[in-house]
């Protein structure tokens, strides 16, 4: 059992959490108050469940630099749809995702239909998506959410003493049990592992690869979507101007969480790990009572450690494999 | 003519994109002749794009690998602020021109260790590009921070600025820069046997290393001549704005990617082109200062060129296929 | 060559149909969907002409002697450029003077310098810019004087001998004092540990207010101690809130937050209004009226101090106007649709005070 645990590729980045999470610890015994990791994780779900649709692209081999554009704009479409109607949240949740889910579609067609690599389709889909956006809002605030949404935003479930569960998280744990479904138990998740890993095979096998990809990046579209609802019940309102650069910040989750930039790798567990590691290191480094200007540069390091250490040990891994010609049906999850 | 005709459709891309250029140049010539078609104009578009230019080399050989540098700008103004720092310090004060010189070595030197240190990690250690180069990034930015408390170093030697500001027989000297840039990078990334192996390595690297290419070796040069171009365009933007500060350039990073892909490098590796390149960053230039003259919204300038990205790539896969189809009919009628 | 035809064709309608929408400035014209470009290729050739048109009726108007102004913010689409810009564009309808407010969409000084290059030969007769970097502008500022073109800094100083006029909102000591005295106010007394959330590190005037500040604390108030560096927030609210909360776990015996840039104060207060400590943490900082409304109202943020953007950006115009037609700047001199000014120096405008905003 043990032996198991400590074989699994998610368990450098789990030590790795430890590793620090203790140091900080020894600086700051108040980081391991209960009601830290609650805040961490209220802080964090919306990187998280961004994180999962980059994850489903990440497998497929595809990746989506759309992110920054498609949040925004359902941001600003939930701020609108709250400030000017009287819809109820599950509709709005609805509207936000199939737009998001659209601009994914665009994303999926741009790179079956037109061959577009998709680093340069969801670029392109980013710049005119965000310009537009930005032209019309004129990068304007929206505030004044209805009383109702206010309340959702800072409902909490199960207090007990400083344990509780933020209403966001209950989304994040929806969000990851959809992904771990869909890409455990449908068809659609075994194409989207046979794609990544060799699109020719795929292919080959029967797997209809042009519909595969455009429903991952719709499938990514719809996480967005949902992540900007998440994010706009936590910061109360919507500022169109945040989300640049976030695609960067999500990659690296996914990544640090053990997917592959090449395909064929990745699982909801190591996503969930990174989005811990990101949150726990950010956290971790105010607790710590780190200097400003350090931050970054050590922010830099972790990264760069927390990847070389999987990297090599999933390379000692692959070396023990072959030496013991053990056949190479390990478990993907 | 028919071997005339062959070069031609080697060269197909760099062609169309030529076409690209000159009809850019000609609208925008057209919609405002007398502000757009002026000398003081081409020349300050001569002084604009080199900078952007030399990132965008830079980001194309990383490209060429298979993978991508997301430290090209940190990297320039990291090794920028550090030579900043040093022409600046009282020793320079005194002898400018030995502060240059003692500068630019310090450049050299900081190109070479911020090269091989990306290198490392993406080649040796295996680490995904993007995210080995994203951690040095910040890594670099931070270091940035901490020398500079996140103010700007100004005050460089005169001299120093004049590599900036100045021009030689009417050749803004940004430009001659870049001109020797392109010539050395044409020979040194298309030509030359490493050019060769990079071009393999990113098309199949499998292959390559059967056929005794060491593979870590390629990627790591790679970086070294990226974070060389990182550097030469971190010192002109210094020189031209006559300082030194962490996010200088934070805009390029993207717009190289842009400029990169646009130029006929295939984001997955293998294929590149100098000249295409050159010509790429030449029309996103065009565009932009044309449009800035007209006085169109910036946002709107994001959209055309994210516009005529998808477009000219789109056409250009079509257009392969097409070639493609007519190379196969031709087969089959000539058997 | 059909291929290379049809790269044209394309080429043509984006170009065409971006500076169309440009130089008519109806967003109603850009929304014509991409599918019926092909048809509306001719439309937008038609439309391309009318912009020339335009374009050479506004330089028939130059010679008229309507000036042509060029005001450049840090960065578009973010609120608060958005509302100078509103005022700097009402101004050059009520003055008469044509206005063109257009910067990068990232705060980043080198596509200012490229964009000032670009403006200085579409022949523009005065430029403002608010500099990302005061340093980095010297070099374009003196192209621009060499140009004939007279140079103005706005919101955020220059610090360069080349302008012909300054204009600033508000003194930069008054403004990093008065945050320090709220805060003071604010707290009920003159001891406490207080800590800074700012926009980013390297953030020039944002980095000018917190140094004025610190040091008049230093005199003023003794007994006030800033627990750790001041904590970027990368002008993100979304970074500003989940900071605070760990900045409240990591000193528990924070007493105040300052924040400085017009995101972070939100994100703070914020933060503030979650944790339920509106009344032992005093936060202060500089957001616009209109933003920190529904913060005030609770205590979550009890002091906003800002000025009025939309008046800044018709100063700016105003004394563009001004110098354009040969006025000489004077202590107390009327401006056009403003009324008098104050001068600091040969050529420094301090529009006024900084405004307080509390609860209504």
């Amino acid at each position: 059992m043990l032996k198991n645990i400590l074989k699994k590729k998610e368990f450098t980045i789990f030590l790795m959490i430890i590793i620090f999470s203790l140091i900080v610890t020894v600086l700051n015994s108040n980081f391991l108050k209960i009601g830290n990791f609650v805040d961490i994780a209220k802080g964090n779900v919306v990187y998280g469940i961004m994180a999962f649709g980059m994850l489903v692209v990440l497998i497929s081999g595809g990746i989506d630099l759309s992110v920054p554009a498609n949040i925004t704009l359902s941001s600003v479409i939930c701020g609108e749809l709250l400030v000017k109607t009287g819809l109820s949240l599950f509709p709005i949740i609805l509207v936000c995702i199939v737009v998001s889910g659209l601009v994914g579609l665009i994303n999926g067609i741009l790179i079956t239909k037109a061959k577009l690599p998709p680093f340069v389709a969801t670029l392109g889909v980013n710049s005119i998506i965000m310009g537009l956006v930005l032209y019309y809002t004129r990068g304007s605030m929206i505030t004044g959410l209805p009383e109702w949404f206010r309340d959702f935003g800072v409902m909490r479930l199960l207090q007990v003493g400083d344990f509780n569960i933020p209403i966001q998280v209950v989304f994040y744990i929806v969000a990851a049990f959809i992904t771990y479904f869909v890409l455990r138990h449908t068809v659609f998740g075994r194409g989207v592992y046979a794609v990544g890993g060799n699109p020719l095979n795929a292919a080959r096998v029967g797997y209809n690869v042009d519909q595969i990809t455009i429903l991952i990046y719709v499938f990514s579209g719809f996480m967005m979507g949902l992540a900007a609802v998440v994010n706009t019940s936590v910061l109360q309102g919507v500022n169109p101007n945040t989300y640049a650069g976030v695609d960067m910040t999500v990659i690296s989750i996914a990544v640090i969480g053990g997917a592959s930039t090449l395909g064929g790798v990745g699982s909801v567990l190591g996503t969930v790990l990174g989005t811990l590691l990101m949150g726990v290191l950010q956290n971790g480094l105010i607790m710590a009572k780190i200097s400003s200007f350090w931050q970054e540069i050590i922010m830099g390091i972790v990264i760069l450690v927390a990847v070389s250490a999987d990297i090599i040990s999933r390379k000692r891994e692959q070396a023990k494999l072959v030496h013991v010609d053990v056949d190479e049906s390990e478990e993907v999850l | 003519m028919g071997k005339f005709n062959d070069t031609l459709s080697k060269y197909r891309t760099e062609k169309n994109l030529i076409i690209i250029f000159i009809i850019s140049f000609a609208i925008l010539g057209m919609l405002r002749p007398s502000q757009f078609l002026t000398l003081s104009n081409i020349s300050s578009m001569a002084y604009q794009m080199p900078e952007f230019g030399i990132f965008t080399l830079g980001m194309m050989a990383i490209i060429m690998t298979g993978g991508i540098n997301l430290s090209i700008v940190t990297t320039g103004t990291f090794i920028a602020i550090i030579s900043a720092l040093i022409m600046t310090s009282e020793f320079a004060v005194n002898s400018p021109i030995l502060g240059i010189i003692v500068g630019l070595i310090v450049m050299i030197v900081m190109a070479i260790v911020t090269g091989c240190l990306n290198g490392a990690f993406v080649a040796y250690i295996g680490v995904p590009a993007l995210l080995g180069t994203l951690g040095t990034s910040s890594l670099f930015q931070g270091i940035g921070l901490n020398v500079t408390k996140g103010g700007a170093i100004s005050g460089l030697p005169s001299q120093f600025m004049a590599i900036g500001n100045n021009d030689i027989l009417g050749i803004p000297i940004p430009m001659i820069i870049y001109i020797v840039v392109i010539i050395f990078s044409h020979y040194f990334l298309m030509r030359s046997v490493f050019g060769v192996h990079l071009h393999m390595v990113g098309s199949n690297p499998r292959a390559s290393e059967f056929s005794g290419i060491d593979i870590k070796k390629v990627i790591m040069k790679a970086f070294i001549y990226s974070a060389f171009m990182s550097a030469l365009a971190g010192m002109v933007m210094t020189a031209r704005y006559n300082s030194a500060k962490v996010d200088y350039g934070s805009s390029y990073m993207m717009q190289a990617v842009t400029a990169a892909v646009l130029g006929g490098t295939d984001i997955s590796g293998g294929t590149g082109s100098v000249a295409g390149v050159v010509i790429a960053v030449a029309i996103i230039q065009v565009v932009t200062t044309g449009l800035n003259i007209i006085g169109l919204d910036r946002n709107l300038v994001d959209i055309s060129i994210g516009l005529i990205l998808i477009v000219v790539l789109t056409l250009r896969h079509f257009s392969e296929v097409s070639k493609n189809k007519k190379l196969i009919e031709k087969r089959r009628a000539s058997s | 060559m059909k291929k290379i035809l049809s790269i044209l064709l394309t080429l043509v309608m984006v170009l065409t149909m971006v500076a169309a929408c440009g130089g008519g400035d109806t967003p109603a014209e850009e929304e014509a969907p991409a599918e019926e470009a092909g048809e509306a290729a001719e439309d937008a050739a038609d439309d391309a002409e009318e912009v020339a048109d335009d374009a050479e009726e506004a330089e028939a108007g130059a010679e008229d002697g309507t000036f042509k102004i060029g005001i450049m913010p840090k960065l578009m689409g973010i609120p608060y450029f958005e509302s100078t810009g509103e005022g700097a564009i009402q101004a050059g309808e009520e003055l008469g003077v044509e206005v063109i407010y257009n910067g990068p969409t990232k705060a980043d000084a080198a596509e200012q310098v490229k964009m000032l290059e670009d403006w200085i030969n579409s022949g523009v007769d005065a430029i403002a810019v608010a500099p990302n970097d005061s340093a980095a502008m010297e070099p374009v500022l003196q192209k621009a004087k060499d140009a004939g073109i007279i140079v103005l800094d706005w919101d955020t100083p220059t610090e360069s001998d080349l302008v012909d006029a300054s204009v600033r909102q508000i003194d930069n000591q008054t403004l990093g004092e008065r945050l320090f005295d709220n805060l003071v106010k604010v707290m009920g007394k003159e001891e406490g540990n207080y800590a800074i959330v700012t926009g980013g590190l390297s953030a020039a005037n944002l980095n000018t207010w917190i140094d004025f500040g610190t040091e008049y604390a230093a005199e003023a108030y003794p007994g006030l101690n800033l627990v750790t560096e001041k904590i970027p927030s990368d002008e993100i609210q979304q970074e500003a809130y989940t900071k605070t909360l760990d900045l409240v776990k990591a000193y528990p015996e924070l007493e105040g937050i300052i924040g400085y840039s017009t995101v972070a104060p939100l994100g703070v207060a914020q933060a503030i209004r979650e944790l339920g400590k509106q009344d032992e943490i005093a936060v202060v900082g500089t957001a616009t009226e209109e933003d920190s409304q529904d913060f005030l109202s609770d205590g979550s943020l009890d002091i906003a101090t800002l000025w009025d953007p939309a008046r800044l950006g018709y100063l700016t115009v105003g004394v563009a106007k001004a110098l354009l037609e040969g006025q000489t700047l004077e202590d107390g001199m009327e401006i056009e649709g403003f009324g008098p000014i104050e001068l600091q120096g040969d050529n420094i405008i301090i529009m006024g005070p900084p405004d307080d905003y509390v609860a209504e």
